[in-house]
């Protein structure tokens, strides 16, 4: 590999905490979570089966983003999220415009939004069976936020559109892996050369009747009611299944040659990433954690690290029985030796702001990062008692002050579409 | 890149038909669309799997252009086994088209239109599970890996017509950086649905879309008793939806994407592109390459459009006669996507 290194120099994160990373972070070390009671808006009776979630809270929407032009443009929910994270990114990162002209953009944006009401546009007059061609004569009609209005890569060019971005724009699509791919990706784009800089991350929201039905029906999604809002419980022996958050994270990569000349001061180092295929099934993840382990194994050799060297793996744990116990039997084949998984911390993200599906790794990644820079390691919350298949050192319940040097970030999407991002603390003189 | 690419194999599926060669003969007349009688395309019947590869049920619960994408994949598959890798050294890259909308869940939307009081209970009921699936729409990919095997690293693209040439160029780099030996590259074009023309409302000139799909199959080793070879030689990619700027970002993907030969546009034997795109031939008016392009036989396709002309390009270098050269494809989407892709068409002793 080339000597080129690549540094995180802006992050931007929206989640059910907040609009800032500053505040997930604050909000995480303090071991909080924001889950909450919650029903899809179209319903007006409390029915839906699926009661909790970590929506965005537009209360907590700060003055400075109040004028956002995310907010009045016609966008789908994750765009308006996605939009805000990458701006807050690119403010932080301090780039000015100039410098963003042959930027990438890389994005993971998740399925579309699909309207009820739009579908039922296809209602026939005289009570015949539903059909498009009603749908095309009432187009007006048509909603401007929904699906059939939005394409799938809004997102990625309203932020290019926005910032001046002329290099790649490109719109990522691996299911939970996304937003892992879309910072992988950058990172690769970066490393050989093709851009010096690059926005990449992901936004998401599936908090709708459509979306949520499908993840209940397939079993994804969690109807449990006996823990109330701490239902989500990565690696415990309660857990029940995926409590879906939405929001977006961002994050600006660049090589650090780019960074120190323009002064930026780095966050953490993306040092590697590996990505992988189960081949398995389309509805559960290869039972021996082999995709996970392959993409893991991948990072590492890609960042040309030793396991042993890992003191951190933000976990993809997603509360669900088949992820948690397939992802610790991927970390203990990988750390395997000198039993290094005994020693090495793992910690979940979505039991403190759910999951946020195509966006999930970059607010896990922009976490991971912090923990590389302040040695701290956000907890699992909501894990009191670990399935017996679950034996690491999860970090519950409260956050873990410890050095970490080198971590991993997981994310796996559904049909086995394995990431894994190797990231580093930054030091002046490499690693 | 520090290792040579080689197209080695692929597949098409569009309305000219499932070979490359029918892509010679007359183009096929689009007819109207069922949904709205003043607009035409080309429109294909659902594709049935090879029950050897794919499980019945994956028939049934996917939607067209997921089909069309299997279905590709899966005549590359005699090709991939012949390599004999391991499976982890076999990467899998993916233009996946926007999701079918209206949802594709036409039960529910019934059962709700006739008891709208019932709503939840309604969708709930006549919500199939896979449903799930077709939301997510990377579940093709799922698909391919399992009846392919594939378990090396991927990539999944969705940027309209330039997802194409994302995947193809995340293929080439897991192959070039030694993260894999080889690659399949799918990919579909979106089905025809109200979304396709509700999202564009505007447009001064509509295409005439059509359905399909290509998939390609790429090694670092040409095959084995090949006398000629296609070579990926360069490609680039870049974005402006700024009628100012994008001529000059399309200039610059074009020569990015020559720089790594060191060539310039003269050098080039063939050009692929849309004859169409006045804003794009207009970067060719001084030069003299021979023009091709199959969107007159295809209609627009799309996510799949760049992979079907490569394929095609891959056919006419196989072609007696064929003489070596390079050719340069670019595509440049109403969105304000460009890419660029350049090909060597070799004799193989050069490599010998």
């Amino acid at each position: 590999m080339s000597a080129t290194r690549i540094v995180i120099t802006g992050m931007g994160a929206v989640t059910g905490f907040g609009f800032e990373w500053q505040t997930l972070w604050e909000k995480m070390l303090g071991a909080e979570h924001c889950v909450r009671p919650w029903q899809p808006q179209d319903l007006q009776d409390n029915e839906f089966p699926v009661r909790y979630a970590a929506p965005v809270d537009m209360t907590l929407l700060p003055g400075h983003l109040q004028n956002h032009p995310a907010w009045t443009l016609p966008l789908e929910k994750r765009s308006r999220f996605g939009w805000v994270a990458a701006s807050q990114a690119v403010a932080d990162s301090g780039l000015n415009p100039g410098q963003l002209r042959e930027a990438a953009v890389l994005c993971a944006s998740g399925a579309p939004q699909h309207m009820l009401a739009d579908m039922l546009l296809t209602q026939a007059p005289d009570g015949a069976a539903p059909d498009w061609q009603h749908l095309m004569a009432r187009a007006a009609e048509v909603s401007a936020e929904g699906s059939l209005r939005q394409a799938n890569d809004r997102l990625a060019r309203v932020i290019a559109d926005d910032l001046g971005c002329e290099g790649p724009v490109i719109n990522i699509s691996s299911a939970c892996a996304g937003a892992s791919q879309a910072i992988g990706n950058a990172f690769r784009m970066i490393r050989r050369g093709e851009v010096d800089v690059a926005v990449a991350g992901g936004a998401d929201s599936v908090l709708n009747l459509d979306t949520m039905a499908a993840l209940y029906l397939l079993g994804a999604a969690s109807g449990e009611q006996r823990w109330g809002a701490d239902l989500c419980r990565p690696f415990d022996r309660d857990r029940s299944g995926l409590i879906a958050g939405e929001g977006g994270g961002f994050v600006v990569l660049e090589s650090l040659e780019h960074a120190l000349a323009r002064g930026a001061t780095p966050y953490a180092e993306v040092l590697g990433y590996g990505s992988s295929l189960d081949a398995y099934k389309v509805t559960a993840p290869q039972p021996e954690g082999r995709g996970a382990a392959l993409a893991m194994q991948a990072a590492l050799d890609d960042a040309g690290l030793q396991p042993q060297q890992i003191d951190l793996i933000n976990a993809h744990g997603t509360s669900t029985p088949l992820n948690d116990v397939a992802e610790t039997l991927a970390i203990k084949q990988v750390f395997g030796r000198h039993k290094h998984f005994q020693t090495l911390a793992v910690s979940a993200n979505k039991s403190q702001f759910g999951h946020l599906i195509a966006a999930a790794g970059a607010p896990e990644c922009i976490v991971t990062a912090l923990a590389c820079l302040n040695d701290l390691v956000t907890p699992t919350v909501n894990l009191h008692e670990a399935d017996e298949r679950c034996d690491l050192d999860y970090c519950a319940g409260q956050a873990v002050s410890r050095r970490v040097d080198y971590a991993l970030s997981n994310s796996f999407g559904f049909g086995g579409l394995n990431t894994s991002l190797a990231l580093g603390k930054y030091r002046e003189h490499g690693q | 890149m520090n290792r040579p690419l080689y197209i080695n194999a692929a597949a098409v599926l569009n309305a000219a038909g499932s070979e490359c060669a029918d892509l010679l003969g007359t183009p096929p007349v689009p007819q109207p669309l069922t949904f709205d009688l003043q607009r035409k395309a080309l429109a294909l019947p659902v594709p049935r799997l090879a029950s050897d590869l794919f499980d019945r049920k994956i028939q049934r619960s996917v939607e067209p252009q997921g089909l069309r994408l299997l279905h590709c994949a899966a005549r590359l598959a005699p090709a991939l086994a012949a390599l004999q890798l391991p499976a982890a050294r076999i990467a899998l890259t993916a233009a996946i088209p926007e999701v079918d909308a209206p949802s594709p869940c036409w039960d529910a939307v019934q059962a709700i239109l006739e008891q709208p009081h019932k709503q939840l209970s309604q969708l709930l009921a006549n919500t199939p599970p896979l449903h799930a699936l077709t939301l997510l729409n990377s579940s093709v990919m799922a698909y391919v890996a399992e009846a392919l095997n594939c378990h090396g690293p991927m990539g999944g693209f969705c940027s309209q017509d330039n997802a194409g040439l994302d995947a193809l160029i995340e293929a080439c780099q897991q192959i070039a950086e030694r993260h894999a030996d080889a690659a399949l590259v799918v990919s579909s074009s979106p089905n025809l649905t109200p979304a396709l023309y509700l999202r564009e409302p505007d447009l001064a000139d509509e295409p005439v879309y059509g359905e399909g799909a290509a998939a390609l199959l790429l090694s670092s080793k040409p095959l084995q008793d090949a006398t000629q070879v296609l070579r990926v030689a360069g490609f680039a990619r870049g974005y402006s939806a700024d009628p100012q700027r994008t001529l000059a970002v399309g200039k610059r993907v074009i020569e990015r994407a020559l720089s790594k030969e060191k060539l310039c546009v003269g050098d080039v034997a063939n050009l692929v592109a849309n004859p169409a795109d006045r804003q794009l031939m207009s970067l060719f008016e001084s030069t003299p390459q021979c023009l091709r392009s199959v969107s007159a036989m295809t209609g627009e396709l799309g996510a799949s459009g760049l992979l079907t002309e490569v394929a095609m390009t891959l056919h006419h270098s196989r072609e007696a006669g064929a003489v070596p050269g390079y050719t340069l494809l670019v595509s440049h989407g109403r969105a304000g996507h460009w890419g660029a892709l350049l090909l060597a068409s070799e004799n193989l002793e050069k490599y010998a």
